[in-house]
């Protein structure tokens, strides 16, 4: 695994610059250019926070940062799984020419959306500490192994589903319904205490998602630092996702070519 | 030190019918066991062994679909042997499929360095050659521009200087020289030549005998995947004119 990651960094230079280049053509000719990153997350909070903010009763100074936080995650890690499905396929003309660790090409696309999910990020922090306060150096500084974890699973679901839509063309389509359906049971736009006592409330338990949210929310929402069993859940998810990641790129990484 | 052997090397490319599965047919065939279509096989290589050493320039000839370039692309390590080994030592270079893999939206600039990236360059190396590059694709202002604008012409322009700017050990060409305007082509072919001056080792696919006759010191005949004769020049061209030559004749 080591000889690996190795063999993706030697490649730093092309995907890094790919990924530069992404970025700027996402914007090309744009008047606001990458301010629509940052005004983009704003509105939809805004709008969400005086709709939902009324339903659920919530304060706009907890509410804000409470949804600005959730939807940056689902929508990174929703976003590797949709884009991931496609990664392959966009690299196509560069497989056929040089024979490089395909897992830089999951890496691209899950990088270009990791900008996006840092200024989520950044507007989070910034929103929590001006309407909650200082949380604290120990839960502010638990963020950092928090955003690494997230973002190790972004990469790894990412191959993992880039590389099933490259044996089952099906996997992207199946995934953009099963992900409306995830949405439902997860508390990206209500707080989990909405559905407590609740029978649906169990599914918040098991839904592989809810960890990552908590670790960015105890900290800047709640302000206190997530339990060991969140981030344990979280690590143990992250690890066992970079390993099926991992081994299933090991099995078929040489026969990706054929297949499309 | 550059060196190729392959040993006993074959290469199965087995396709579905209907190019993938739906997961439809996929549970409908797991479940009722009823037939998939079945799949289309391919042997594009069949049992392959050669060894090719320092400073050797080898052509690859045939007729079309004789495995030519999946041959190029196994030495390359793009396709995977099914089974047989391959031992390649030394700096590729490859110069196929050259004028695809290119980002459209992005400058003739903006290109030169993905791909030199690709090809394994630094920031640093790239700083020293972007300039060379540049004046030997002629493209001059066009550079500044999408790449999606360039004609078929300008692409291979562009490709070619940026495959060529780097000092391979092995060099793997597949027929690039026949692209490009004749003013081009007269420039390419003396890069090509002073490429195969420095570099330790060539594998050559084209259908231009002469010209693999006079670069090539071996040639292979390749005829539905595997190797039909392998020898020096002279000959196996010779033998393959003949054959073409008969065949035409009888039909």
């Amino acid at each position: 695994m080591l000889a690996y990651i190795s063999s993706i960094w030697s490649y730093r230079y092309f995907w890094y610059s790919l990924v530069q280049n992404d970025l700027r053509q996402r914007y090309r000719g744009s008047v606001l250019g990458m301010g629509w990153s940052l005004l983009h997350p704003i509105a939809m909070t805004a709008i969400l926070c005086v709709v939902f903010g009324g339903i659920f009763q919530q304060d706009y100074r907890f509410f804000g940062p409470f949804l600005l936080a959730g939807m940056a995650i689902w929508n990174f890690l929703t976003q590797s799984i949709t884009a991931g499905c496609n990664s392959f396929f966009m690299a196509e003309a560069y497989i056929r020419q040089q024979p490089v660790p395909m897992a830089i090409y999951p890496l691209r696309t899950v990088l270009g959306l990791g900008f996006h999910f840092l200024i989520g990020m950044g507007l989070v922090i910034a929103l929590s500490l001006w309407f909650l306060g200082w949380p604290g150096i120990l839960p502010f500084l638990s963020i950092i192994p928090s955003v690494i974890l997230i973002f190790l699973f972004g990469w790894s679901i990412s191959s993992i589903f880039g590389l099933a839509t490259v044996y089952f063309r099906d996997t992207k389509h199946l995934s953009e319904v099963g992900l409306q359906i995830l949405f439902y049971i997860t508390p990206v736009m209500y707080p989990p205490s909405v559905l407590e006592g609740r029978r649906i409330g169990i599914l918040l338990k098991f839904n592989p998602l809810s960890p990552f949210l908590e670790l960015i929310r105890d900290p800047l929402i709640y302000q206190k630092l997530p339990s060991i069993e969140t981030f344990g859940v979280a690590t143990v998810l992250t690890l066992s996702a970079m390993v099926v990641a991992y081994s299933a790129l090991k099995a078929s990484e040489k026969r990706i070519i054929f297949h499309l | 030190m550059a060196r190729i052997e392959l040993d006993n090397l074959s290469l199965t490319f087995k396709m579905r019918a209907c190019k993938s599965i739906t997961l439809k047919e996929f549970l409908i065939g797991k479940i009722f066991t009823r037939k998939a279509p079945p799949d289309i096989i391919v042997d594009a290589l069949k049992n392959v062994s050669f060894t090719v050493e320092k400073g050797e320039r080898l052509g690859i000839i045939g007729h079309n679909g004789a495995g030519k370039s999946t041959l190029l692309k196994t030495l390359a390590g793009v396709y995977y042997p099914t089974s047989g080994t391959r031992i390649v030592e030394g700096k590729i270079s490859s110069l196929f499929e050259i004028t695809l893999g290119f980002e459209p939206e992005s400058t003739g600039w903006d290109n030169i360095a993905f791909r030199s990236y690709l090809q394994g360059e630094t920031p640093k190396t790239i700083a020293a050659k972007k300039d060379s590059i540049a004046e030997f694709t002629e493209l001059g202002d066009f550079l500044n521009m999408p790449v999606r604008f360039y004609s078929a012409g300008m692409l291979v322009r562009l490709a070619f200087s940026i495959a060529t700017a780097i000092d391979p050990e092995i060099l793997l060409v597949d027929e690039v020289l026949a692209a490009g305007d004749l003013a081009f082509q007269a420039k390419a072919r003396q890069r090509m030549k002073d490429m195969m001056a420095k570099a330790h080792l060539m594998v050559m696919v084209s259908h231009d005998l002469s010209s693999i006759e006079t670069i090539c010191d071996k040639v292979i005949w390749m005829d539905h995947g595997s190797i039909r004769m392998y020898g020096p020049s002279g000959v196996v061209v010779k033998a393959y004119q003949d054959s073409v030559r008969s065949e035409a004749i009888a039909a």
